[in-house]
């Protein structure tokens, strides 16, 4: 068969990449512009008709203070949530590479809690916050104490302990694989030359692993960008909406306040500062990447 | 076993492994109801109580029975018009839709059948009307108030608690201070769930006067000093009562709805803000017994001075787009006059749900304390009607405002300026 023609070629790009071209162009171009028509209507949600209204929702999306402010909300939360995430990921990644006893029970243990949905995770911790955290501090201070979700401060702290603790054994593994790759060879030749661990560490190992650094830091301002279900299940925004995250005001704004368009296209603006992030982040990182 | 055989047992054995997989998924999805169309020559019920699913599949298959009419009863746990939305989008409504009231102005003004001609129209106060037609059928009546246990009140007193006795917040005051006396440190519970403190009680500040429109209407215009308000006044300040007797005083926004409601079946909460919807929650626990409801007690003696605040509630309207046959409407108007007249619907409402029936007919005596309660209430006369056209957003921003105020966060004269901002800032709701 002749392998070098047009219509050889396109078979083949048909049959193994036509499926999942298909699949995207349903589930997410599709969708994707059919949003994008939407944010320029003044549609309710549940009505059969859908006024146009051009680009008014943009201007009240620009104008909605709530909404910049959850996003600046969400924006301190991601920074402080990748922040730890990786250093903890990268800690224990560390820790069950360098041959302690048992280290395939530890990894698997860490990474359990990604396994958990992020709803159940939420009531959960919520558990914790509300009932067990007050009922030990009472026992040990003697007074009431307060939990820590009920004050505008320490319902933040617990939805980035509580992200870390979730996403902290995903990262962990990509950063084992990380770790993994990096030929003992060249740590042993590092140590010959006079290296110290640490800076046999600093020098060949971290440099060699940046493209582990680069996914699971993407991975993390991702995910932490769009957070909704954690959010929901462990604050709803409270106390007094202090801790509603970008991705809540836009679901309360499009389907409890019944403004489809206006919330879609804060899902839109959410999703362009989020691919900004992403992609410089990304490309920052690509940069420096070295091969050994 | 030649390799070919292998490969092609593989091949068999994943693409089963695929389609298992695929079907395990769609089973995944269908509690929303896909089916929508299924019940042939029958129609089908959106049931937005999810409390009464149970015995409302068991009264569709018992109107099957009697009259043949295939009936299908679907819930769904997304939000009520979010859900009707995907099934408008996908142009497969159910024929008669359990809502609450807002949606009868947006959703059955657009789509609902006119019931203007049907028997029970005359047999009920509650039912909604848009324009001049009835769309909305009333299942249910609930009413907020404060909802008491007057065996728990009985064990600190020694004596029978009377409600009609606590007619001011003077007297509500000193029977709270007689509680704390007994023992009963801490006998108020509050709900901080933002619907709960704005929609419910900041509610009644509008609702308790002669034109609540009016207020509204003033309110957005921005021309109401609420400090200089005696309702606002009045309500606050049995807020500010409730507050210190508050067994989450601590810690006021950590407070658990399910706790509250466990400590008044219980009787080791005396009192808590709320409606009779409560006794659903309440009846899990060991409900003791000498539940109730009694106004919200004030020191402003008005017209209002004596009543629940409530009326109709979780309306069915008939869905009249071209999805629906004609038919099926017809079905669907069968079955709410079935509702209404036959045995089986009266207990169904009263009994088996526990629900306050609307209409007058309906003499089958309802099974819920609370219930009971309201229906007395309702009976005579003694109900201040809902508003219905606050903004989408009213209870969650001025929940919140109001989470503040509980939790000492701000001043009356902040909460006020706070809702008064509000107001002015949000587009008056066309109705």
């Amino acid at each position: 068969m002749e392998r070098n023609t047009f219509s050889y070629k396109l078979r083949q790009i048909l049959m193994f990449a036509g499926p999942g071209t298909i699949l995207f162009f349903c589930v997410v171009i599709v969708p994707f512009i059919y949003g994008l028509y939407l944010t320029f209507t003044s549609w309710d949600g549940v009505s059969a008709n859908k006024p146009f209204v051009g680009f008014a929702n943009y201007a009240a999306a620009f104008s909605d203070s709530a909404y910049w402010i959850a996003l600046g909300r969400t924006a301190i939360y991601s920074i402080f949530a990748v922040v730890f995430i990786n250093i903890l990921a990268f800690a224990l990644a560390y820790l069950v590479t360098s041959g302690v006893k048992g280290q395939n029970f530890f990894r698997a243990g860490f990474f359990v809690p990604n396994l958990i949905g992020g709803i159940v995770l939420g009531y959960v911790w919520k558990f914790v916050f509300n009932r067990a955290y007050v009922a030990i501090a009472s026992a040990i201070t003697g007074a009431p104490a307060t939990s820590p979700l009920a004050t505008t401060g320490g319902a933040m702290f617990c939805l980035i302990f509580v992200s870390v603790w979730q996403y902290a054994g995903y990262m962990m593994l990509i950063y084992v694989a990380g770790f993994m790759s990096v030929s003992d060879s060249l740590k042993e030749a590092a140590m010959i030359d006079g290296c110290t661990p640490s800076q046999a560490m600093r020098n060949v190992t971290i440099p060699l692993m940046r493209s582990s650094f680069v996914q699971c830091i993407f991975l993390s301002i991702t995910r932490c960008f769009v957070v909704y279900d954690v959010n929901l299940s462990l604050t709803k925004g409270e106390p007094f909406n202090t801790s509603v995250m970008a991705a809540m005001h836009v679901y309360n704004t499009a389907f409890t306040y019944k403004n489809y368009g206006m919330g879609q296209a804060e899902a839109l603006i959410l999703f362009i500062v989020c691919a900004i992030v992403g992609v410089t982040q990304v490309m920052i990182g690509k940069k420096g990447e070295v091969e050994a | 076993m030649k390799k070919s055989t292998m490969k092609k047992l593989l091949v068999a054995m994943l693409s089963f492994a695929m389609i298992f997989a695929m079907a395990a998924c769609g089973g995944g999805g269908s509690d929303s109801g896909d089916a929508a169309s299924s019940a042939d020559g029958g129609f089908t019920i959106f049931n937005s109580k999810m409390e009464i699913q149970d015995q409302f599949e068991a009264l569709a298959k018992q109107y099957t029975e009697e009259t043949g009419v295939p009936v299908e009863v679907y819930y769904s746990q997304d939000t009520v018009s979010a859900h009707l939305a995907t099934k408008y989008a996908s142009k497969d409504p159910y024929t008669l839709n359990m809502v609450d009231a807002k949606d009868i102005y947006s959703l059955a003004k657009e789509y609902g059948v006119d019931m203007s001609d049907q028997d029970w129209v005359a047999d009920t106060d509650y039912a909604i009307s848009v324009d001049g037609k009835v769309l909305g059928f009333p299942s249910s009546i609930e009413a907020r108030g404060i909802i008491y246990n007057a065996e728990g009140i009985k064990k600190i007193t020694g004596k029978d608690f009377d409600p009609a006795s606590i007619t001011t917040l003077d007297g509500f005051k000193a029977l709270l201070d007689e509680l704390v006396k007994g023992g009963m440190e801490a006998p108020v519970a509050i709900m901080k769930e933002d619907w709960s403190l704005g929609a419910h009680y900041l509610q009644q500040v509008y609702e308790e006067r002669e034109d609540p429109e009016a207020f509204v209407q003033s309110l957005y215009k921005g021309e109401v000093d609420l400090m200089k308000d005696e309702k606002f006044n009045s309500l606050m300040d049995t807020f500010d009562v409730l507050k210190a007797y508050n067994k989450d005083k601590a810690s006021p926004i950590a407070a658990e709805r399910d706790l509250s409601e466990q400590g008044l079946a219980e009787g080791t909460v005396a009192f808590m803000f709320g409606g009779n919807w409560d006794f659903a929650e309440m009846k899990k626990y060991d409900y003791i017994g000498g539940a109730g409801m009694m106004p919200v007690p004030q020191n402003l003696q008005d017209d209002y001075t004596g009543k629940l605040v409530g009326g109709g509630s979780k309306f069915f309207y008939i869905d009249g787009s071209e999805n629906t046959s004609a038919e099926k409407q017809q079905m669907a108007k069968d079955f709410l006059n079935w509702l209404v007249t036959s045995d089986a619907g009266k207990t169904f409402i009263s009994d088996t749900c526990g629900m306050v029936s609307p209409f007058k007919s309906n003499d089958v005596a309802c099974s819920d304390d609370l219930g009971k309660a309201v229906k007395t209430f309702a009976d005579a006369g003694n109900l201040v009607p809902n508003y219905d056209y606050d903004p989408d957003d009213h209870y969650s921003v001025l929940g919140a405002e109001m989470q503040k105020y509980l939790a000492d966060q701000c001043t009356r004269e902040e909460l006020a300026t706070a809702i008064q901002n509000y107001w002015k800032s949000v587009t008056p709701v066309e109705h």
